[in-house]
């Protein structure tokens, strides 16, 4: 319309919000039906745990059963949300509803694209980590004020399991594939984690696998804020949770750019 | 600029696997042309439009759009385009303005600039009581302008139409073809992708005829048929082919269930059709005849 006026490009960083805020707009429409199961999911398992299993447990590390479950409980917000929209949500986006053809027709190329996702995803499992926080100091099992950086490491678990999906997303011939990611990635991920019961009780060899895969050290991270008590762990954890993501992250979007640009 | 085409392609190629969709490919659009690709189903348009728009790399040859290469600068190359994607890609969450908001925003647009431009767009393709519609309220046509509208957006020096009006109702065809004319007076080069003969013609100031991702021809439309097909044709039931006389200057072609005779002049054919009490009537070739004589119908047709 105006052959001689020549936009500049936006920046990388004002592409991947872009993104991010494409997602937010398009999707917060579903947002209470998409949060409903991430709240009330942990209140059936809290009142299912406190009325047996608490009981029968009594304490475990030495903070009552509910306490050492609830940082969970927050973690598997965060990996279910994260999980399913970067593999479902991405598979939908790429093979039904085509919107990254649209955002890939502008300035955005992949890596901005699968950037803004992954913020966008982090994004939430930071919401929905605090959803689970806030509920669960109903209970009281919520010991410290440093419980609310909780959605901090909600964040970066977020950021985590949408590189799984993404992975998942890039390896899939069809839907029905996705089971497998789920039910033999994710969960096992997190049965296995420390999520319901310390690492300590499974063989040597075994606790040490745990504690490479992805997801042992932002529960342990977590409860260390939930419950106050800090250990040495967290020199390791620390730098474990913030980098981990972020390289899982950068071959996610790699392996997405081979499967977008043929 | 580099020199005067704005899409300049030299020897083209692209391989799926074992497959060649593309093989060999020359062209180039001036601005401010209209330039279509024409063919059949799986002739390699679609492809070709996709390095023209940096979503496929190339498997070699050259390419330059606005001068630049698409495997090098796709965001310079991409933010002065607009792209038109054969299935409507719309956010179908949130309304019509939305969709344009949000799109706008991928290239960076400050929000009165875009509100403004937004405005303009929804009253140029005519959608502005639609503006707070949702997209599952929008009819085909409306989506398809909506897409169009959003291509828009960016003031792009090209735009890109793979199929247009593919599926949609003569009325809305006639109306798309009204504002990409529309367009095209504004100076705007424009690169489409088609099977509708009538649209190409319609449209296009030069073809490029493609089938198995090689040239067949290129040209302005009048010319691709007046230099490879005699002035007049007489279309016949294929099952008459017996039961006529012909004389020697009569050119014959059989596709499908259908013979085509074709002279210079009407009088010729005349003695043919009398013979059926003028029961098939004589016309002037068009761009339909030409792309069935260089795709050859049958062939695709059992596909």
């Amino acid at each position: 319309m105006n052959p001689n006026k020549t936009r500049k490009i936006p920046s990388f960083f004002h592409l991947v919000g872009a993104v991010w805020y494409r997602h937010y707009r398009v999707y917060q429409n579903h947002f209470f039906t998409n949060s409903f199961p991430t709240v009330i999911e942990p209140l059936i398992l809290m009142l299912s745990f406190g009325w047996g299993l608490a009981m029968a447990v009594g304490s475990m590390d030495g903070v009552d059963y509910l306490s050492f479950i609830a940082p969970g409980q927050a973690m598997m917000a965060a990996v279910y949300t994260s999980a399913f929209e970067e593999s479902y949500g991405t598979y939908f986006r790429m093979m039904v509803d085509h919107n990254y053809d649209a955002m890939l027709s502008t300035p955005i190329n992949v890596t901005e694209v699968f950037w803004g996702e992954l913020l966008y995803t982090g994004t939430k499992g930071a919401f929905f980590s605090l959803v689970v926080v806030l509920v669960l100091s109903c209970f009281g099992i919520i010991h410290s004020f440093w419980g609310l950086l909780v959605p901090v490491v909600g964040f970066f678990t977020a950021i985590a399991f949408g590189s799984l999906g993404l992975f998942a997303a890039r390896l899939v011939k069809n839907i029905n594939q996705f089971n497998f990611f789920i039910t033999g990635v994710v969960s096992p991920l997190i049965l296995f984690s420390g999520t319901f019961f310390s690492i300590d009780k499974m063989p040597p060899y075994a606790a040490v696998i745990a504690k490479v895969l992805p997801l042992y050290f932002f529960i342990d991270v977590s409860r260390m804020l939930t419950t106050g008590r800090f250990n040495s762990d967290l020199y390791i954890a620390l730098p474990y949770i913030l980098i981990v993501p972020m390289v899982m992250g950068h071959f996610a979007v790699k392996a997405m750019y081979k499967k977008m640009i043929q | 600029m580099s020199n005067d085409h704005l899409i300049e392609a030299r020897q083209i190629v692209k391989n799926y696997d074992d497959f060649r969709a593309v093989d060999g490919v020359d062209f180039a659009v001036k601005p401010g042309e209209c330039f279509g690709f024409l063919g059949p189903n799986g002739a390699g348009k679609s492809t070709l439009m996709k390095m023209i728009y940096c979503f496929s790399p190339r498997g070699g040859g050259e390419l330059s759009i606005f001068g630049l290469d698409p495997d090098k600068s796709p965001a310079e190359i991409k933010n002065r385009m607009g792209v038109v994607a054969q299935t409507d890609n719309l956010d179908e969450d949130v309304t019509v303005t939305q969709n344009l908001q949000i799109y706008g925003g991928f290239f960076g647009i400050e929000r009165t600039e875009l509100n403004a431009k937004i405005k303009e767009l929804l009253a140029f393709m005519a959608l502005e009581a639609k503006a707070d519609s949702g997209i599952r309220e929008l009819s085909g046509g409306m989506k398809r302008r909506l897409v169009i509208a959003r291509a828009l957006l960016n003031e792009p020096d090209l735009i890109i139409l793979d199929e247009p009006t593919t599926g949609l109702d003569p009325q809305v065809r006639h109306l798309i073809w009204a504002k990409l004319r529309e367009l095209k007076a504004q100076g705007v080069t424009i690169l489409l992708t088609t099977h509708y003969m009538e649209e190409a013609h319609e449209l296009c100031d030069r073809l490029l005829v493609l089938d198995k991702g090689k040239v067949l021809a290129m040209g302005k439309p009048e010319e691709l048929v007046k230099n490879s097909l005699p002035a007049y044709v007489l279309e016949l039931p294929a099952s008459q082919k017996d039961q006529i006389t012909l004389s020697g200057s009569l050119q014959i072609e059989l596709h499908g269930d259908k013979l085509f005779l074709f002279a210079a002049a009407p009088s010729e054919l005349e003695k043919v059709a009398v013979q059926f009490k003028g029961q098939f009537r004589i016309r002037t070739t068009g761009l339909e005849d030409l792309f069935l004589k260089l795709t050859g119908r049958d062939l695709h047709e059992s596909e």
